[in-house]
C-alpha cells in the first residue's frame, strides 16, 4: 500500500517554506524600526530664525516641502490656497505639498524622518503631538519668527494660539481649527414636548432631556443621548468644569508627571454616562466617531456632542431627511461653571535642523500666507474648521458663510466667551496619543459595567510607566 | 569538458560546491536581507530601550521582556490571540470542507457555485474588511436590519466586549472560505478513481466512503490549511485594524494588533517593546508549527 515516508516532496518542501513565512512576516517590524541611532543636528543654528533678508539676497526659485494630513475636500481647499501661494511667488518659492497619511501616520512619518534627516520644511500635526514636538527639538519656534518681524499677531484668536503656546511663546501656527459643540435634533425636541431653543447646559439637563426623547420613556427616538467613546470629549468635559487635566499647570509649568482623569469631576462624567447607557437613555456606539455620527444623522440619537468640523455633514443630513439640526454650547457638568471648550485640531512647524535658512525663511513665508485672514476665510469656507484669524470672520465670503450656516455662530460665541486660563488650554503632554487613548479605555470598560472610578483609576495608572519613561528620555 | 577519469574527486567536489553555492545565493541574499537580517535587528531591538524618536537608547537587557510578561493586559492578548486562531482555523476549514464535498454531487450550475464560493478569495483583507464593517454597523447594518425584521433588538457587533471577536472572527472565516475551498476542491478532484471505484466495489458508499477513504486520502491538503490557516490568522492585522481598532476593551487586540499599537499607533514607537512582543510571536508560531508537523503530520496520509 501506500507508505506515508516514501514520498516526502510535499511536506518536506512545507516544513522549510512554513518557518520561513513565519519568520518573515512577524520581523518585518525591525526594518522599520531602529534608524541611525543619533537624533538631528543639535547645534543651536538650527531652531533660530534666520536673517530676514536672506531669500531677497538668494537666487532661483526655493523649494518648501510641505507635508500635511488633510485628505478629500479639505485637502482640496488646501491645495487651492498652496496653488495661490506659489502663484504670488512665482520664480521665488515654490510649495510642493504632500499628503502624508492621517494625523496618526504622519507623525510616524515625520519621526522616521528624522533619523534620516529628511524632514519636510513645513509639517502639519496634530494639537496632541504637540509637546513631541518641542521635545524632538527640530523646529524653530513661531515666536522667533514673530519677534525678529515684530509682527503684530493681534488678529490671531488668543484662545486658539494658546493651546500652541507656553509661557505666551508661540510654538507653532495653528492651522485648521476645531470646537466641540453639543448638536441636537430640533424636531426630535418638539415631538417630545421639550422646547428646542432651550436646549441642555449640562449633565443633569441632558438627562432630563433624554428622559422625555428616548423609546425607553416613550419618547421619539431610540435614545436621547450618544456619542462616541473618544478621549477628546472627556478632555473637553475636564475643561469645561475649570479643570486640568494633567499636573503641572496641565503641563504648562513643566512637564505633566500624571494624568487628572481620574479625579472626582471626571468620574463624575463617566458616572453619569454609564448610568444613561444602563438606563437606556444614551447609545452605546463605540469608539468609531463615524457609527455616532451616523446614529444622529439617522434620527436615532437626538443630543450628541461632536466637533464643529460635522457641521456640514450634519446640516447636509438633517435637509436630506427632512428635520431641523440645532447647536449650543458644550455642556458643562453643573452649568454655570467657569470654563470652557479647549480648540482642537492641527498646526504648522516649520523645521531647523538640516534645513538651509532660505528654505526656513520660505517656509515663514509660506506659514504666514496661510495664517492671513484672507486665507482662513477661504479655508474655514470650504471646510468648515473655524477660522485661527479674528478678521477672517468679517471677510465678505465668510459673512455669507456664516449666514447660510448660522449654526456656526454658535461656535464662534462659544470661543469668544471662552476665558483662557490653562485649563481651557489643555493639557500639553509627551504621551497625550497615549493618554487620550488611556482614557478612552477607562470610559469604554465604565460603560460596559466596570466601577466608573476603578476604571479610570486603572486606566491613569496605566500611564506612569510610559509617562515616565517619556520624560526621562527628553532630559 | 574533462572526463571523469582525468579530475580528481576532490577538484570535481569543489567545483559542485561553487555550483551550489552560486544557485543558493540569490535565495540567501533575498532571505538574509528581508529575514536574517531583520531577525537579527528585532532581537537587538529587544533589548533595549527606545526613545521618543524610536531611536535605541542603549542597553536595557531583559528589561522588556520582564515588562512584557508582568503585564496583565499581554496575557489577554495571549488569550485573545489564540482564540482569534482557533475561531477563524477550524470553522473556516470545517465549512470550507463541507462546501466543497456539496460542491463533488450533481447539482445543476455546478460551476457557478464553486465559483461563488471561492470568491471571497478575491477580496482582499481591507475591501472585505470595510464591506463587514457595513454589515455589522448597529444603526444602518443589513444584520440589524434582518433582525429587526424578525423583531430582534439590536446586536452591538463589534462594540459588545463578549461579542467583538466572535463577530471579527466571522468575517475573518468568510474571507479565508474562498481559498481553503480552492485547494480542498482541488484536492477532491485528484482522488485517485481506481481507489475510489475499489472502495465502491467492496460496498462503501454515502458517509462511510466520505469519512474512511475519502478523508485521510484529504488529510495532506487538510493538515496544509492547518499550518498554513494558523500562521494566517496568528498575524491577521487589516480586519482588526479596520473593524475595531483593537477594542471593545481590547478584547480583539492580537499579537500582532498589539505589536503595531506599541510600535506604531497613537504616537508610540516603542520599538523595544514591540520587539520584544514580536520574539513572542515568533516563538509561538515556530511552537506551534513544531507541534503540528510532530504530531499531526504523523497522521497525514501522503501517497
Amino acid at each position: 500500500m501506500i507508505s506515508t515516508t516514501s514520498s516526502p516532496s510535499r511536506g518536506s518542501r512545507l516544513r522549510y517554506a512554513v518557518p520561513a513565512v513565519a519568520l518573515s512576516a512577524s520581523l518585518v517590524l525591525a526594518a522599520c524600526g531602529g534608524g541611525s541611532g543619533s537624533d538631528g543636528d543639535s547645534d543651536g543654528g538650527g531652531t533660530g530664525a534666520p536673517a530676514a533678508d536672506v531669500l531677497d539676497k538668494a537666487s532661483g526659485v526655493t523649494t518648501v516641502a510641505f507635508w500635511h494630513a488633510m485628505d478629500g475636500t479639505n485637502a482640496e481647499a488646501l491645495d487651492k490656497l498652496v496653488a495661490e501661494f506659489n502663484a504670488a511667488n512665482t520664480g521665488k518659492i515654490e510649495v510642493k505639498s504632500t499628503y502624508a497619511g492621517k494625523y496618526d501616520d504622519a507623525i510616524t512619518k515625520y519621526k522616521a524622518a528624522i533619523q534620516s534627516k529628511s524632514t519636510p520644511d513645513v509639517i502639519q500635526i496634530y494639537d496632541i503631538g504637540t509637546r513631541f514636538m518641542i521635545d524632538a527639538k527640530q523646529t524653530i519656534p513661531m515666536q522667533a519668527f514673530i519677534d525678529r518681524d515684530k509682527l503684530d499677531v493681534s488678529d490671531l484668536q488668543p484662545n486658539i494660539t494658546g493651546y500652541y503656546s507656553i509661557d505666551d511663546k508661540l510654538n507653532s501656527m495653528p492651522f485648521n481649527t476645531s470646537m466641540p459643540v453639543l448638536y441636537f435634533n430640533k424636531t426630535l425636541f418638539k415631538k417630545a414636548g421639550l422646547d428646542p431653543e432651550n436646549p441642555p447646559q449640562d449633565l443633569a439637563g441632558i438627562r432630563a432631556a433624554a428622559e422625555k426623547l428616548s423609546k425607553k420613556g416613550g419618547g421619539p427616538a431610540d435614545y436621547g443621548f450618544g456619542a462616541a467613546i473618544y478621549g477628546w470629549l472627556l478632555e473637553q468635559f475636564i475643561a469645561t468644569d475649570g479643570k486640568e487635566y494633567c499636573d503641572q499647570g496641565n503641563g504648562r509649568d513643566g512637564k505633566a508627571t500624571k494624568v487628572l482623569f481620574d479625579s472626582p469631576e471626571s468620574v463624575e462624567v463617566v458616572k453619569w454616562w454609564q448610568t444613561m447607557v444602563k438606563d437606556g437613555l444614551a447609545a452605546n456606539t463605540g469608539r468609531d466617531t463615524k457609527a455616532a455620527q451616523a446614529a444622529f444623522k439617522s434620527g436615532q440619537l437626538a443630543i450628541t456632542l461632536e466637533s464643529t468640523g460635522q457641521l456640514g455633514g450634519f446640516s447636509k443630513a438633517a435637509k436630506e431627511g427632512g428635520w431641523e439640526l440645532g447647536a449650543a454650547n458644550y455642556p458643562h457638568i453643573k452649568a454655570g461653571t467657569e470654563g470652557g471648550p479647549i480648540i482642537g485640531g492641527a498646526s504648522l512647524w516649520i523645521n531647523g535642523a538640516n534645513h538651509e535658512d532660505v528654505q526656513k525663511e520660505a517656509a515663514w513665508r509660506f506659514v504666514k500666507f496661510l495664517a492671513d485672514k484672507k486665507s482662513q476665510a477661504q479655508w474655514h469656507t470650504g471646510t468648515g474648521y473655524f477660522p485661527i484669524s479674528k478678521g477672517a470672520l468679517n471677510e465678505p465670503e465668510d459673512v455669507a458663510y456664516r449666514q447660510a450656516n448660522p449654526l456656526f455662530d454658535v461656535a464662534v460665541k462659544q470661543l469668544e466667551g471662552t476665558k483662557l486660563s490653562k485649563a481651557t488650554q489643555g493639557c500639553l503632554l509627551g504621551v497625550m496619543p497615549q493618554a487620550r487613548k488611556a482614557s478612552e479605555d477607562g470610559l469604554e470598560s465604565a460603560l460596559n459595567g466596570t466601577d466608573a472610578q476603578q476604571a479610570m483609576t486603572k486606566a491613569a495608572e496605566s500611564l506612569s510607566g510610559q509617562i515616565s519613561q517619556y520624560n526621562s528620555s527628553v532630559q | 569538458m574533462s572526463s571523469p577519469v582525468a579530475s580528481t574527486v576532490g577538484a570535481e567536489g569543489r567545483r559542485e560546491r561553487w555550483i551550489a553555492i552560486g544557485y543558493l545565493l540569490p535565495a540567501l541574499i533575498v532571505f538574509g536581507l528581508f529575514i536574517f537580517w531583520p531577525l537579527v535587528k528585532s532581537i537587538l531591538l529587544s533589548v533595549q530601550g527606545t526613545d521618543i524618536l524610536g531611536n535605541p537608547s542603549g542597553f536595557v537587557g531583559a528589561v522588556n521582556y520582564t515588562r512584557l510578561f508582568s503585564d496583565p493586559d499581554f496575557l489577554q492578548v495571549l488569550w485573545v490571540t489564540f482564540a482569534f486562531t482557533v475561531l477563524t482555523v477550524i470553522p473556516s476549514i470545517a465549512i470550507a470542507l463541507l462546501i466543497a464535498l456539496l460542491l463533488q454531487g450533481r447539482i445543476r450550475g455546478v460551476r457557478f457555485f464553486r465559483t461563488a464560493f471561492a470568491l471571497p478569495f478575491a477580496f482582499s483583507v481591507a475591501t472585505a474588511s470595510v464591506i463587514f464593517g457595513v454589515l455589522f454597523n448597529p444603526a444602518s447594518g443589513v444584520l440589524n436590519g434582518i433582525l429587526s425584521h424578525l423583531g430582534i433588538d439590536k446586536v452591538q457587533w463589534l462594540t459588545n466586549p463578549d461579542l467583538a471577536l466572535w463577530s471579527v472572527s466571522g468575517a475573518t472565516v468568510w474571507m479565508q472560505i474562498g481559498y481553503n475551498l480552492l485547494v480542498l476542491s482541488a484536492g477532491l478532484g485528484a482522488l485517485p478513481e481506481d481507489i475510489l471505484e475499489a472502495a465502491r466495489l467492496d460496498g462503501a458508499s454515502g458517509l462511510r466512503l466520505q469519512r474512511s477513504i475519502v478523508m485521510p486520502l484529504l488529510t495532506p491538503q487538510l493538515f496544509f490549511l492547518v499550518v498554513v490557516g494558523t500562521i494566517h490568522s496568528l498575524q491577521s492585522f487589516g480586519q482588526i485594524k479596520i473593524l475595531t481598532v483593537g477594542g471593545p476593551e481590547d478584547r480583539t487586540t492580537t499579537l500582532v494588533y498589539s505589536i503595531y499599537e506599541q510600535a506604531f499607533a497613537n504616537n508610540n514607537s516603542n520599538y523595544g517593546y514591540a520587539s520584544a512582543q514580536a520574539m513572542v510571536l515568533l516563538v509561538i508560531v515556530l511552537i506551534i508549527t513544531a507541534l503540528q508537523f510532530g504530531v499531526l503530520e504523523r497522521k497525514v496520509f501522503y501517497r
